[in-house]
């Protein structure tokens, strides 16, 4: 797992915690809990939403790190700025990596599905959580890898589709070499994560 | 939630490495993202270039607020409009509207108005800009040929280049708005996106299908060549050669409003 | 700004007095105007007297009627500065006159009593271009060395700086010019034209309060200004507006004359600021000077200088005496090139009512 700290930003969100999970087996029952989370009253469901308090995302959705980041950052800028679109700052990640406004879209699409198998989680928090890790292991059943494993995972014809660059003329020029057709996609879609806000 | 009295991104600003200041724009160089680790290849490192349209003292608050508004997005729309089209442009790295702040990749290497030699700067191009921090070492005699040396290309080889893209972003139906060879910038070869003829500063494009607006862009360069780099001139027909090329059929019509302009000096006429 | 050689000026001190008398006429002002340029280097203003068209509310004033007025006015406007002047017409060296940029019948009248007094008095002629005398008289008043110059009336708004010999024009309107805008919206809410509907519109935003949205265009150094016009007399059809100020049943979501004229200012000259701050920017310099009608604008004069002084700049300006047309810029800018061998030939006294700024060489500068 890797901590980024952003000191300029407010403390309660200025660090970063991200985790690559490979092999997850138990997708469904991480999906159930969320929603069963949401809607459980008390100090039960309090504690039930702390311990999925993480963004889930679908690895293979994510091209590069600077992707992630710029979509974390993003997400932690509206809180501050009291501008979410979500309801939390973890479900903007998703809605921030998602190419259209529809928020139930975002989720699907980005989001732990049933048949996630490798997982991105993500956890902004202040310097003072500790145990972050150990925090994601109880919620995640998969093997905890280095985020450079990332460049094996993403599904470049997924990322394409969604972000509808199969028809522009930066690809049309870099087709013939997929090395090029990733670095030119990678751009794309973190300068378009990071331009949502303000996207007609 | 808590509230901070400064806000994140002007905090982030205050912390980062002033470059130069525009009419419009203060420019910074800023780490965003801390490094996470160093085999990651994040393709410009950590740095980027922060664009802050500063707020007006003059204009009225609410016409500040939205004009800076609009001002980042259409920046924003306008270089997302070019990647995708293929035209060679700065990514963008952060987006914070409310404050007026745009972050852009920060690109290694110099601006093609540093590397063809300042030429002559005469009465009218003193242009503060971000060139002058962009060259961190301060290069002083050093010759035209020996600054294109080290990038492995010709002076030629540019003006290529620029009408290649040029051509490129006016097929997008982007006009720039603002072309001089400071808003032009080769990539260090040795950078991960390798040797290439980057355009800059989106912050008065437009969307335009106009031949009048793509001719008038094109003045404009050839303008700020013939005052900038005076011994330079013969260069710009290679720039004209290149974006023929590349345009293909609609050069034509481009090239016959370019002539028109070049006569009125894009000038109209007054009425009292 | 780097490797500034101080060049010597072309205009070389007179070996005696010079006067001038200068003429303008080119929109609804007839003024005369009589300059002395002394042997010392000092330039005095003698005389400048005016006299103005003015149309009732809501009415502009038309090519035809503005020419009977200045003849009917000529005459009189000349003695009188003639007489303020201690002079007579045989003191005088040259009569100046605007050949143009105008409007064609004005213009032409005007020329007419110059060229009857040339040959009458034996005197030679000067054509002026109308801008270039804002600008000459705009240093000479305020003393600005090298300033970036806003050049904003009815007929005209450029930006303009000094290069070579030649006064460039690095921005201008695309379209119609902002006296124009202000006039034409000072008619649809029909405030009075007296002493100016710009002046009385600068007066009423004084009393506005609320800024509504207008789109707002500048196009790198260009503004356009037809859309604006568009949008701000569109907003006296809207049910909010009330043209007589709110009644007593009314809420805040009322829209009054005040505030459109407050909106309007406000929208209209943070474009002027914007665009002379680019060319100050450009250029490298630190003074703008403001000139024409619309100059006299005190909240477009405080604009500029909140922006001035953001840059370390400073601005110059004038009052009505010299902002608004009148015949000692024409006189002052006409002695200028008169004094470097510039003369016009009566075959080629001529008006045009398109002559470019940048058209004139600027021979008395170095």
């Amino acid at each position: 797992m890797h901590t980024f700290h952003y000191p300029h930003l407010p403390t309660e969100l200025s660090t970063v915690h991200v985790a690559l999970f490979n092999n997850v087996t138990n997708s469904s029952e991480i999906r159930s809990r969320i929603v069963r989370a949401s809607q459980l009253h008390g100090p039960d469901g309090e504690a039930e939403r702390e311990a999925v308090n993480f963004a889930f995302i679908d690895a293979r959705l994510i091209c590069s790190v600077l992707h992630l980041q710029t979509a974390v950052y993003q997400a932690i800028l509206a809180q501050a700025q009291d501008s979410l679109r979500t309801k939390t700052v973890h479900s903007e990640i998703l809605w921030a990596l998602n190419p259209t406004n529809n928020i139930s879209e975002a989720i699907r699409r980005y989001g732990v599905a049933d048949s996630t198998t490798s997982l991105i989680v993500v956890r902004i928090s202040s310097p003072h959580l500790s145990n972050v890790q150990e925090l994601m292991s109880r919620v995640v059943t998969g093997t905890l890898s280095p985020l450079e494993d990332l460049s094996n995972i993403t599904d470049w014809t997924t990322v394409k589709k969604y972000h509808k660059l199969n028809t522009e003329p930066a690809l049309k020029a870099v087709a013939k070499d997929s090395a090029q057709e990733h670095i030119v996609v990678n751009e794309i879609v973190t300068s378009t994560v990071a331009t949502k806000s303000v996207s007609a | 939630m808590a509230t901070q009295d400064v806000s994140p991104t002007l905090k982030l600003l205050e912390k980062s490495e002033k470059i130069s200041q525009g009419a419009e724009a203060k420019i910074y160089r800023a780490q965003l993202h801390p490094t996470p680790f160093t085999s990651e290849s994040n393709s410009d490192g950590e740095n980027v270039l922060l664009k802050y349209r500063f707020h007006k003292q003059y204009r009225h608050p609410t016409l500040d607020a939205s004009l800076t508004k609009s001002r980042v997005a259409g920046e924003a729309r306008a270089i997302i409009k070019c990647l995708r089209s293929g035209v060679n442009v700065p990514g963008i790295r952060m987006v914070d509207a409310a404050e007026g702040v745009l972050g852009i990749e920060w690109i290694e290497g110099k601006s093609v108005r540093f590397l063809l030699g300042g030429g002559a700067e005469d009465e009218g191009d003193i242009v503060e800009d971000a060139d002058a921090a962009k060259d961190e070492d301060e290069v002083t005699e050093v010759k035209e040929e020996d600054l294109l040396k080290e990038y492995g290309v010709s002076a030629d080889v540019v003006m290529e280049m620029i009408g290649t893209e040029l051509a490129k972003m006016h097929q997008a139906d982007i006009v720039h708005g603002d072309l001089t060879t400071s808003n032009m910038m080769l990539r260090h070869p040795a950078s991960p996106k390798g040797l290439q003829l980057v355009l800059i500063d989106f912050g008065l494009a437009y969307i335009s299908t106009l031949i009048e607006d793509k001719a008038v862009d094109i003045y404009v360069l050839e303008r700020a060549f013939s005052s900038t780099h005076p011994a330079s001139e013969g260069l710009f027909a290679g720039v004209l050669k290149a974006y023929e090329k590349k345009m293909g059929k609609d050069w034509a019509a481009i090239l016959r409003r370019l002539e028109d302009v070049r006569l009125r000096g894009r000038k109209r006429s007054m009425v009292g | 700004m780097p490797g500034r050689v101080k060049k010597r000026s072309p205009l070389k001190a007179p070996d005696r007095p010079f006067i001038a008398l200068g003429l303008e006429g080119s929109a609804n002002k007839i003024g005369a105007g009589i300059i002395k340029h002394d042997p010392d280097g000092s330039t005095h203003v003698l005389s400048n007297v005016r006299h103005t068209y003015i149309t009732p509310p809501g009415e502009g004033f038309q090519p035809r009627h503005t020419a009977l007025h200045h003849r009917e006015w000529a005459l009189t406007v000349i003695n009188d500065a003639l007489k303020k002047a201690a002079v007579s017409m045989h003191h005088i060296d040259c009569i100046c006159f605007t050949k143009g940029p105008g409007m064609g019948a004005p213009l032409v009248s005007v020329a007419l009593v110059a060229r009857t007094l040339s040959l009458l008095y034996d005197k030679p002629l000067v054509g002026v271009n109308h801008c270039v005398g804002h600008i000459e008289m705009g240093r000479q008043v305020t003393g600005a060395h090298n300033p970036v110059v806003l050049y904003v009336s009815g007929g005209n708004t450029q930006v303009i700086a000094y290069s070579q010999q030649c006064y460039r024009i690095f921005g201008e309107t695309l379209d119609i010019a902002v006296g124009n805008c202000l006039d034409r919206f000072a008619r649809v809410i029909n405030l009075s034209n007296d002493p100016s509907p710009g002046y009385n519109i600068e007066q009423e935003a004084k009393k506005g309060k609320r800024l509504l949205p207008l789109p707002y265009a500048t196009k790198g150094m260009d503004i356009s200004l037809s859309g604006i016009l568009t949008s701000i007399e569109a907003y006296t059809t809207d049910k909010r507006f009330r043209p007589n100020g709110p009644t007593a049943e009314d809420g805040d979501d009322v829209i009054t004359p005040q505030d459109l004229c407050f909106s309007l200012q406000e929208t209209v000259f943070a474009m002027l600021v914007e665009i002379t701050e680019r060319a100050m920017a450009h250029i490298g310099s630190k003074e703008v000077l403001v000139v024409g009608g619309v100059g006299c604008n005190e909240r477009l004069q405080e604009m500029m200088g909140v922006m001035a002084s953001e840059r370390g700049g400073h601005v110059f300006a004038m009052d009505e005496r010299f902002c608004i047309d009148n015949g000692i810029m024409i006189a002052q800018a006409g002695l200028l090139s008169f004094r470097m061998g510039f003369e016009t030939p009566l075959a080629k006294s001529t008006c045009t009512q398109r002559f470019r700024t940048d058209q004139v060489h600027v021979t008395w500068r170095a």
